[in-house]
């Protein structure tokens, strides 16, 4: 039983982390090992499928999807990966700043989560947008007012419950300063719900922020990301749907991958609730703790 | 009850009015003269020079301080003046109402088609854990997450519509245009459900009272229809909650691939014209509306959890 559950953790953990890798490194590398130029046009070789020379076919201007997509996945994932440190650094200290201070602080994060938690993620970035005007900033603005919401929710509630172990009293007992428990007791307890918790916001971010540059008001051009490829395959969907697989397919193991990444420290942590701290209410703190 | 009802209204109260505060204040800090912009709200034609700017501003109130023009503003929407939209030159309420009902109905029946479907799929996996079924639902919920929207619907277009021509591509005339924008709205909403059913229902099994309730002689179905069934929908509950309000507005995607006039597709037309009335209202609308099923699911959840009732009776 215990070999079977540990060779299944296995499988989560590597075939994702080597996706994961695979498509970091041919995004980073590829451009510099490789000639490839994603905005040639070649007006005659325009949505042909698939071939040898060009794997992923031509878009409807001819230029090479597969050359695109490398060159959008640097936006795509550089962006996530930004929006995503963004929303777990705030999310961590706002969480444990609720965890330690208690009193009005935490009330106030409280309520202010629970506002945010009930306003739709997309108006209130297309509302961000519609301020700040499109581009790189407003879109990891957009997503990071919302984003870091169900971090600090996690951390808080998670802080709370170390805090209130015996081992946490008896440093207190022995004068340990606040400042050394965090470092000692609570951010070591954090660590790796924490990891799981931006593994699996890493993949929503990378959909979500895909989403706004599919709309437009995202990455603008000349430049693009696997968003705003899907939506100039489109309008050519029926003739040529490589065009939209290939940039689909992107989003979808990436995402994929790093789910499951994020499933398998979860499940190394014991704590499958964890999963589920996204539908967190204000009345559900009780049932984490078992 | 009655005073966490009271307390639930003032904070329904308290975020409508800041949310609005914040959308009220976009024409005083996007580029471009306030004034002018407020101006092209409230009537149909901009004046031109100066002079007649400022006598109508002044006839408007533009010259009061913030909090009183705030003040009147939120009166006039009140009693559904939310000013001229700059792009069509109708009044914005006449766009947002019947905008409101289209995606109410679309989120609606993504909700229903989404808790049908998870609830048997949980309820599959709850009773055959660490088997098969249950792993492949598993898996099957983690890739449901992970498909963007804005990829499967196209190709469900090209598949169902162009391809087999069994389903109009966009639009929303009659069921058959309703189809395709419910299932693709429901994908993600019902990995998340399937997850909250199942370890809603293996909680529900371990808990203590079910113990005791089968140590009573309690037979094996009334156990669980009358105990771990009520106990382990409430994850599901609380998430409808939180994915219904982001259906209202999140919808977005969805309106924009299919062509439904609904409200996401309102607000994002309005970002992208900047047309700032409509953007106003519609997320006005949107954000109340959000707010008031949140409010509405948490006294739910008060109402069928006996554990929090009797937390609230004590504090």
């Amino acid at each position: 039983m215990r070999r079977s559950h540990a060779r299944r953790c296995n499988l989560e953990l590597w075939p994702p982390l080597l996706f994961i890798t695979l498509a970091t490194l041919s995004v980073v590398l590829l451009p510099i090992l490789v000639p490839m130029d994603p905005d040639a046009q070649s007006l005659a070789n325009r949505l042909e499928g698939p071939s040898l020379a060009k794997p992923f076919g031509t878009d409807h201007l001819g230029r090479d999807i597969f050359s695109r997509i490398v060159y959008g996945g640097r936006f795509s994932l550089a962006i996530a990966a930004i929006a995503t440190i963004a929303t777990s650094t705030i999310g961590v200290c706002l969480g444990l700043l609720s965890a330690m201070k208690r009193g009005w602080i935490d009330e106030f994060l409280t309520r202010t989560n629970d506002m945010l938690l009930a306003l739709p993620e997309i108006v209130v970035a297309l509302l961000v947008i519609a301020i700040m005007g499109p581009g790189f900033a407003s879109m990891i603005v957009a997503v990071t007012i919302m984003g870091w919401t169900p971090t600090a929710r996690l951390v808080r509630s998670l802080s709370f419950e170390i805090l209130s172990k015996d081992y946490v009293e008896v440093a207190r007992h022995l004068g340990c300063s606040k400042w050394f428990i965090i470092r000692h007791h609570v951010i070591p307890g954090l660590a790796s719900p924490v990891m799981a918790q931006t593994a699996l916001r890493f993949g929503l971010l990378l959909v979500g922020l895909g989403a706004l540059s599919y709309l437009g008001v995202g990455v603008q051009p000349p430049q693009s990301d696997w968003g705003s490829m899907l939506a100039d395959a489109q309008p050519y969907a029926a003739r040529a749907p490589w065009g939209l697989l290939a940039p689909g397919a992107a989003i979808f193991i990436v995402t994929l991958s790093i789910t499951l990444l994020g499933n398998a420290i979860t499940h190394r942590t014991g704590r499958r609730d964890l999963l589920l701290i996204e539908a967190n209410s204000p009345d559900k703190k009780a049932s984490h703790v078992q | 009850m009655s005073t966490l009802i009271a307390r639930r209204f003032l904070g329904l109260v308290a975020i409508a009015l800041l949310s609005s505060f914040v959308v009220f204040l976009i024409p005083f800090i996007t580029p471009g003269d306030p004034v002018r912009k407020l101006l092209r709200a409230r009537m149909d034609v901009g004046p031109a020079d100066a002079a007649a700017v400022q006598a109508y501003a002044q006839q408007f109130g533009l010259d009061a301080p913030l909090w009183r023009q705030f003040l009147s503003w939120v009166t006039r929407f009140l009693t559904g003046d939310m000013g001229i939209s700059y792009t069509s030159l109708t009044p914005v309420f006449d766009q947002v109402m019947p905008a409101t009902a289209i995606t109410l109905t679309l989120a609606g029946g993504a909700m229903v088609v989404a808790v049908l479907i998870s609830l048997a799929l949980g309820l599959v996996c709850a009773v055959s854990t660490g088997r098969w079924p249950d792993r492949v639902i598993t898996s099957f919920t983690h890739a449901l997450v992970s498909i963007p929207e804005y990829a499967i619907a196209p190709l469900l277009v090209v598949i169902f519509a162009l391809k087999l021509a069994l389903l109009p591509s966009a639009g929303w005339a009659g069921p058959a245009s309703w189809v395709l924008p419910i299932v693709v709205l429901a994908l993600r909403p019902i990995s998340f459900f399937t997850v909250a059913v199942r370890s809603g229902m293996l909680d529900a099994l371990a808990k203590e009272h079910i113990v005791a309730a089968r140590a009573r002689g309690l037979g094996e179905r009334r156990t669980v229809l009358t105990h771990v069934i009520p106990h382990g929908l409430l994850p599901l509950w609380t998430m409808m909650g939180v994915w219904f309000a982001g259906l209202l507005g999140g919808s977005v995607i969805v309106e924009v691939i299919f062509a439904i006039p609904g409200m996401g597709r309102l607000v994002y037309e309005a970002v992208l014209n900047a047309d700032i009335p409509v953007a106003q209202g519609g997320v006005v609308v949107v954000v109340v509306l959000a707010v008031v099923v949140t409010t509405l699911v948490d006294l739910g959840h008060v109402a069928f959890d006996p554990t929090v009732r009797s937390r609230i009776r004590h504090a």
